[in-house]
């Protein structure tokens, strides 16, 4: 895309032309043209050097999302116990960033009361240090924005995994109405074959009636249990994908609540 | 290849704030091709550059390319340390010197110095010598030239935000030189659209006055730009056939003087001559509560759908759209259970919660909507408040009466201008009945300047423009028979006066665009036929060799970029607009110009030349 022109050499000459017609001599010259080619390494302070690692655990972070992708959404391809394990991960990584992040922001109004306090002298040029402060305010909000942004991704694939949890739920509520009245219709073609045995010996005869009765209880109970155990099962779906629901809206409100108090310690 | 202004200045800027490293084609979203090292930047602009970018890119996402503050140059500004700074400024020797004063005090770690055209070679030297002074002349990262020095309002709208052209290229005390200055500046930012572009057009102009001028000084400097090696055409290739490179079409604000001044009955029009729109932005005053900004742009779906309705449409689109967004609101709240006395199905519990999620993902989307609704509810209200109190609609259909049939009841023009309206709106009105009636008796104007004379109006403009037009300057070529269209002229001789009144009015009430002058010539242009408007029209093509021998591009083109010398608005916009969409096949039509003037501004300046001529009241009063 050369819609640009780089007039850095142009720049170079001219600076070159000027230092030759004000008199510089040759060893003058030699840094200043050095210094085009090698930039002065200047200390990074320790505030940056945190920043742009916390970048890139967050980029680190997304790249983990973007591996795991495919396995957490095909139904096939992971067990219920391995996308657990992926989310449980991506939380925790998560909370490692949002730590950092915070220490980065404790450290800017760390460092502007110390300021504050070791200035005995009083201060000279008001707020002198404002801009400085403001552009870490700064990187500080980029870098939640770029953990927001890449948590919200990941809350779309976990909103997807619930939705599908949600459906896989609802139809079997519906099948599993069915099993009970066969179950009954089963119980009944039973009664009637011990009725066919009755010619056989009594004691025997009350024995499988006893039996029987033990069975059908058994089945009742478990059928019973079964019906309950499905309607928790349900209601902890419904509660996940509540949970998950509120928990993006509140951190989004959170984050909103963030930006208009930077915004008014900042007017 | 369609030409999006929009897009491409957007991308030139991105690529700016990424320290001009080359984008990343489809990798990581972090733009992993500049170095981890450089991540959080500093913007600095002046006044100028900050409107350029202020329509493209909002603050948050100057974020996402890692800016975390910006800065107008001017300002005091402190040392932030550790960090690289990004300069967009023009070239200029204030902002020269600021720069140096800046690398002087180290106030960043590194100066990457980008100017909007490009760096003058005697600017370029002082900043040199003033960075080699300093000793600062390793914190210059780099220095570019970004040609992006004009302002996209739209895809298809550009300015070049400079002021009072109009007023400078007609002043009569103006010297050669000054003039000379002013058409570079202007032959230089529509260097910086067709670099942006990317493409070299054909140039057509009328001959003699700033259109010419301005072409050849446009021709010269593409001509002296292709014959380097490098240049920043190079690889659009060899476009020779006319249908793929654009016309450029020239025009002088003189061409086709009523336009600017009239009222006009689009709903954008209307906002722009009442709430002074600048760069998509207005601010308005309710009654009671303070003053609001809104955003009209692109963003906006209400805006894009409907920019180009009448007035009256708008009141009730807003109120279709308020009555739908309250029937989805009801609905969600009844699939949710939000009323009282909505009896909670227990074994449906599943359903509700995903009826309860699909709400809670739809919220987001009603308030927008609902803030939209709002916004244009209040924006219709104050509007409306001032066509009462301005008659503005009177305004309107009187003007668009004159310009179609060339007369108007002469009774209605003095009651109008002794009746409601600002003295701008009875200036506006009183002009633009000077421009569109052929011959204008003595008797009448008298009686026009004693009622402007009676509203306590500054009459030079008037005054100005009566001499234009007795110095028969090629003001008015809407000639009136042009204008009007075949069907009232059958209609006439067939069915007498009548019909001609009915189908007349009905004209202006449908009010489409009205085949404005401008947009006949640029379609005979595109069109390239023989046609005896356009053929005494020159040529310019840089790409030609200069000996002429080549054959002549004429046409046709398919795409066209249409430039207005003086002051531009919005009702030529959308008349090229409906005849791109109009054409068989469709074609693209940008639209340009040196400002955009709304017809209270464009008033104002011609009140300027009129007393700069020494004529009319000596009175310099300031109207409202």
């Amino acid at each position: 895309m050369a819609k640009t022109r780089d007039r850095t050499e142009d720049f170079k000459d001219a600076v070159h032309t000027s230092a030759v017609s004000s008199g510089y001599t040759e060893s003058k010259l030699a840094p200043v043209m050095a210094s085009f080619i090698m930039r002065k390494p200047t200390q990074r302070l320790p505030f940056t050097k945190a920043s742009l690692k916390t970048l890139e655990s967050i980029n680190e972070l997304e790249h983990f999302i973007v591996r795991h992708q495919k396995d957490y959404l095909n139904l096939h391809r992971t067990t219920e116990q391995e996308r657990d394990n992926i989310e449980h991960e991506v939380s925790v990584f998560v909370k490692a960033s949002k730590e950092q992040i915070d220490i980065l922001k404790n450290r800017i109004y760390d460092e502007e009361k110390h300021e504050n306090a070791t200035r005995w002298l009083p201060i000279l040029s008001d707020g002198s240090h404002a801009d400085e402060v403001a552009h870490k305010h700064g990187v500080v909000l980029i870098l939640s924005e770029r953990l927001h942004s890449v948590t919200s991704k990941f809350d779309q694939l976990r909103s997807i995994r619930i939705q599908d949890a949600i459906n896989r739920a609802t139809p079997r509520r519906k099948k599993h109405s069915f099993p009970t009245t066969k179950s009954q219709e089963v119980l009944k073609s039973d009664f009637t074959e011990p009725e066919g045995l009755e010619l056989s010996s009594g004691p025997i005869r009350v024995q499988n009636q006893l039996l029987d009765d033990e069975t059908l209880a058994l089945q009742v109970e478990l059928t019973s249990l079964l019906d309950a155990v499905q309607e928790t099962e349900t209601k902890m779906v419904e509660m996940s994908a509540l949970n998950h629901l509120m928990s993006t809206h509140v951190l989004q409100q959170a984050q909103q609540i963030e930006l208009l108090y930077e915004q008014v310690s900042f007017s | 290849m369609a030409l999006n202004l929009r897009q491409k200045q957007t991308s030139c800027i991105i690529r700016m704030l990424n320290l001009n490293h080359q984008p990343n084609a489809g990798g990581a979203t972090t733009g992993a091709g500049s170095s981890t090292e450089e991540v959080y930047k500093i913007l600095v602009l002046d006044r100028f550059c900050r409107d350029i970018l202020s329509p493209l890119i909002h603050v948050k996402d100057l974020r996402k390319h890692g800016i975390t503050l910006y800065f107008v140059i001017d300002k005091e500004r402190q040392t932030v340390p550790d960090v690289p700074a990004i300069y967009f400024v023009q070239p200029t020797t204030v902002n020269i010197g600021r720069i140096v004063a800046d690398t002087a005090r180290g106030l960043y770690e590194s100066f990457h110095l980008n100017f909007s055209s490009s760096l003058p070679r005697p600017l370029l030297e002082e900043l040199a010598a003033g960075a080699l002074k300093a000793d600062a002349v390793g914190r210059i990262s780099k220095v570019y030239d970004q040609y992006l020095e004009f302002v996209t309002l739209e895809e298809n709208l550009f300015s070049l935000a400079q002021r009072d052209i109009y007023v400078q290229l007609n002043d009569p005390s103006a010297g050669d030189q000054e003039i000379e200055g002013i058409l570079e500046k202007i032959a230089g930012g529509l260097f910086c659209v067709l670099v942006t572009l990317g493409v070299v057009p054909v140039i057509r102009c009328a001959s003699g006055g700033p259109a010419q001028m301005v072409a050849a000084a446009l021709d010269t400097r593409l001509r002296e730009h292709l014959v380097k090696k490098n240049n920043l055409f190079s690889e659009s290739g060899t476009l020779v056939s006319s249908f793929q490179r654009p016309i450029l079409c020239l025009f002088d604000r003189n061409f086709e003087l009523a336009v600017g001044l009239q009222h006009d009955w689009s709903y954008r029009s209307l906002v722009h001559d009442v709430f002074d729109m600048k760069l998509n932005r207005v601010s308005v005053q309710g009654d009671k509560s303070p003053v609001k900004s809104y955003e009209l742009d692109d963003s906006d779906p209400f805006w894009v759908s409907n920019c180009w309705s009448p007035f009256e449409k708008i009141a009730l689109e807003i109120d279709a759209q308020l009555n739908k967004y309250k029937q989805d609101v009801e609905e969600v709240n009844r699939r949710t259970g939000g009323q009282k006395g909505a009896e909670f199905d227990g074994t449906d519990l599943i359903g509700n919660t995903k009826h309860l999620m699909n709400a809670v993902n739809s919220l987001p989307e009603l308030t927008e909507r609902k803030k939209l609704i709002d916004k244009h509810t209040n924006l219709a209200t104050v509007l409306l408040g001032e066509i009462k109190n301005r008659a503005l609609d009177s305004f309107c259909n009187l003007e668009s009466e004159m310009s179609s049939k060339g007369s108007v009841d002469k009774n209605q023009l003095i009651s109008q201008l002794k009746d409601k309206g600002t003295k701008e709106d009875k200036l506006r009105l009183a002009i633009t009945y000077l421009l569109s009636v052929e011959t204008t008796p003595q008797s009448e104007l008298e009686s026009i300047e004693a009622a402007l004379r009676e509203s306590d109006v500054d009459t030079c403009a008037f005054q100005y423009v009566k001499k234009i037009k007795s110095l028969n300057l090629s003001l008015n070529s809407s000639v009136a028979s042009a204008s009007k269209s075949n069907i009232v002229d059958w209609a006439e001789k067939l069915y007498g006066q009548s019909l001609s009144a009915v189908t007349a009015g009905m004209k202006n009430l449908l009010s489409g665009a009205r085949q404005l002058a401008l947009t006949r010539i640029v379609e005979a242009l595109m069109e390239g036929k023989p046609n005896p408007e356009v053929d005494s029209y020159l040529l310019y093509d840089p790409r030609a060799p200069k000996s002429g021998t080549g054959a002549q591009l004429k046409g046709p083109f398919k795409e066209g970029i249409v430039f207005m010398i003086g002051g531009g608005n919005y009702i030529e916009y959308r008349s090229l607009m409906e005849l791109a969409q109009r054409s068989q096949p469709t074609k693209h039509i940008m639209y340009g110009t040196t400002e955009i003037l709304n017809g209270v501004d464009f008033v104002r300046q011609l009140q300027v030349l009129g007393q700069k001529m020494g004529l009319g009241s000596s009175s310099i009063n300031p109207s409202q």
